[in-house]
């Protein structure tokens, strides 16, 4: 296992590799500090250039964007008040208010070095958590891996939705989607409509970039296209003294432990964590008063989480094979394309493999530290590009990486036609989240189910004698069910009052 | 809201049905003792017919409390068919004169149509943004970009 380590980092070590991470962290900057552009829209227009590069390259890559958009998201939250990305949107409260009042440089440090500290500490917990859960799911059948793939797709539907309802829809339409192509079981042609390309079914990458980028797209081009304000002030003194980076450990560890925490469920996702984080540290510290007004603390908590998330969030991706976000999710269908599948096997069948994980994101939040650093008076600058020069260049690169995947412009128009598919889901109020997810993870519950029953030669009972699949089956219609029966609960409650 | 809510659940129901009739179509071919190549999308449909009628219902009975707007204003119509005509004619062009000569071109109308007014950032910018692009992708990552039927 030592050896394998090493050779793990020396692996990551390797040139290329943190070539890759830097690029990653530098995309991941640009990404996280302009306003409008997500982190998943980076991994989706990341994941085209990874086909070529081998699978530790490709991690490097993403994972570099991954710990980097984070801390990108915090500089446009502090600076203008906007935050780059929904998960900054609780640093924006204090940081913008240290702005205000001259203390930009300050914000900034504080911001960096806590998402340095959570992002470290969403990593321990996922080194050491990980191969732990990995073993015990080592042990689990076709009954207990469909049993927790439901679980992840109905947490992921119902929890943190404007409408569960709406969730579910989202999911079942993904599930839907995912029947297109040849049955995994007999290979017998579903909903091809005698068309070749759709045998293959409707591959997941397309479907990434048309449901993340195009929507975002056709509001710029097509509605209106924002203004982002300019910041005009110096920023002097971003290195933050340790003396007082020691003052605000407290609000760093409670954000990183809520951080990993929520990460770690599928569906809660950065911008739950960061709120929490915010209220928790308020709750705990002795400068509550001063929270909303410039406090500091304000900043290491959100930050401090937000990176934390990303580790929390890889714990159930790697052992599982249920991604905890949106991101990991684009990350998981990076590992899928480079041919590794997730989940208890991978760290069996390429234990190497994920300890090159590992050490890609301790990498990453090196680097992501160091070059934030010494680069934030760019990133400053960047705020200033305009949204009508990025987005027909984002829409360019869209086009590109979906021909790339196979060299067809059949996956091109899958991908218009998820752009215009998610476009209309945002505005009548569908995640679209849980569609990506069922596209990703459908294949596998139909897999796990049927060959279940194979098993158990049509017995259905096979999911109940078994004690784990029970008890996540047990939740997932939990989850299901109560979210869906609370709105009508509450209005014949409303009602009797 | 709750309009719009009503007209997307009966949407949901008919796209269901439809998904239901192709389902029926399906061929069946079963091995002994294992599920047919239909029972997931037959699990699928009922799972949207009853999502789609708790939808009609939380709308019917104002049970929901989120927010969202539907409207979409005469501009973003429009914008969204010029888009989708726009990329269309960019596939069908480059397939035919490849990446690097159909571009540009592509990328100074996109530029023009979200309010890109200076001539000089429009010309500098749809030519170098492909050239970049194409280094980075192609030379760099070696990622095959479309060479163009003619070229």
């Amino acid at each position: 296992m030592d050896g394998m380590m090493v050779t793990a980092l020396y692996e990551v070590l390797l040139p290329q590799n943190i070539f890759a991470s830097m690029v990653g962290v530098f995309f991941g900057l640009f990404i996280g500090s302009t306003p409008g552009l997500t982190i998943s829209l980076g991994m989706v227009l990341l994941l085209p250039l990874t086909f070529k590069l081998s699978a530790v390259t490709s991690v490097c890559l993403m994972l570099g964007l991954y710990a980097s958009g984070m801390t990108g998201g915090s500089i446009s939250a502090i600076l203008l008040n906007i935050p780059g990305t929904p998960s900054a949107s609780a640093t924006a409260i204090d940081g913008y208010e240290m702005a205000k009042n001259g203390r930009a440089g300050e914000a900034l440090g504080v911001a960096v070095a806590s998402s340095f500290f959570g992002g470290i500490f969403g990593l321990t917990c996922l080194v050491l958590a990980a191969p732990l859960i990995a073993r015990i799911a080592l042990n689990f059948g076709a009954p207990e891996l469909f049993a927790i793939v439901l679980l992840g797709l109905t947490l992921i539907c119902s929890f943190g939705q404007a409408s569960t309802i709406k969730g579910l829809i989202s999911g079942v339409i993904g599930l839907i989607i995912m029947t297109v192509g040849l049955d995994p079981m007999m290979g017998t042609p579903r909903f091809t409509f005698d068309t070749i390309e759709l045998q293959a079914g409707i591959s997941f990458l397309p479907a990434m970039i048309g449901l993340f980028a195009i929507p975002q797209i056709l509001v710029g081009i097509a509605g209106k296209v924002q203004v982002i304000p300019e910041y005009k002030s110096k920023i002097s003194g971003v290195l933050p003294k340790i003396r007082n980076l020691f003052k605000l450990i407290k609000a760093m560890v409670i954000g990183s432990l809520v951080g990993t925490g929520i990460g770690a469920i599928p569906g809660a996702g950065g911008p739950i964590a960061v709120f929490l984080s915010y209220d928790y540290s308020r709750k705990a510290s002795r400068k509550a008063a001063g929270y909303g007004k410039g406090e500091p603390e304000g900043v290491a908590a959100p930050e401090a989480s937000n990176n934390a998330v990303a580790g929390g969030a890889l714990i159930p991706m790697l052992t599982l094979g249920i991604p905890g976000d949106p991101v990991t999710a684009i990350l998981l269908g990076a590992l899928l394309i480079h041919g590794l599948i997730p989940g208890p096997l991978l760290f069996q069948q390429s234990p190497q493999f994920v300890y090159s994980v590992f050490w890609a994101y301790l990498v990453a939040n090196c680097m992501n530290l160091i070059l934030t650093f010494s680069t934030i008076k760019l990133w400053v600058k960047v705020l200033k590009v305009p949204e009508r020069i990025l987005l027909p260049i984002i829409l360019i690169l869209c086009v590109v990486g979906t021909f790339a995947l196979r060299n067809t412009f059949f996956d091109t128009g899958i991908m218009f036609f998820f752009g215009l598919l998610g476009y209309f889901m945002k505005k009548y109020g569908f995640p679209i989240v849980p569609m990506l997810l069922a596209i990703i993870l459908g294949p596998k519950l139909e897999e796990h189910l049927r060959m279940s029953l194979i098993i158990s030669q049509g017995d259905y009972s096979i999911f109940m004698t078994h004690p784990i699949s029970l008890g996540f089956i047990i939740i997932s219609i939990f989850s299901f069910v109560m979210p869906l029966i609370k709105p009508l609960w509450r209005k014949r409650k409303a009602d009797s009052r | 809201m709750k309009t719009a809510n009503i007209i997307t659940a009966v949407l949901l129901i008919i796209f269901g049905s439809y998904y239901a009739y192709l389902t029926f179509r399906l061929p069946t071919r079963n091995l002994p003792n294992t599920l047919g190549i239909d029972f997931m999308p037959w699990l699928l449909v009922v799972s949207l017919f009853i999502l789609s009628i708790l939808l009609l219902l939380n709308s019917v009975l104002k049970a929901t409390r989120e927010k969202f707007d539907p409207k979409i204003s005469l501009k973003e119509g429009m914008g969204i068919i010029i888009l989708t005509v726009l990329v269309y004619a960019y596939v069908q062009f480059m397939y035919l004169f490849g990446f690097v000569r159909v571009t540009p071109v592509f990328m100074a109308v996109l530029m023009v149509m979200t309010g890109s007014r200076k001539w000089k950032e429009i010309v500098v910018l749809s030519i170098a943004s492909p050239v970049v692009i194409y280094v980075f992708f192609q030379k760099i990552f070696q990622v095959i970009l479309p060479g163009g039927t003619f070229f």
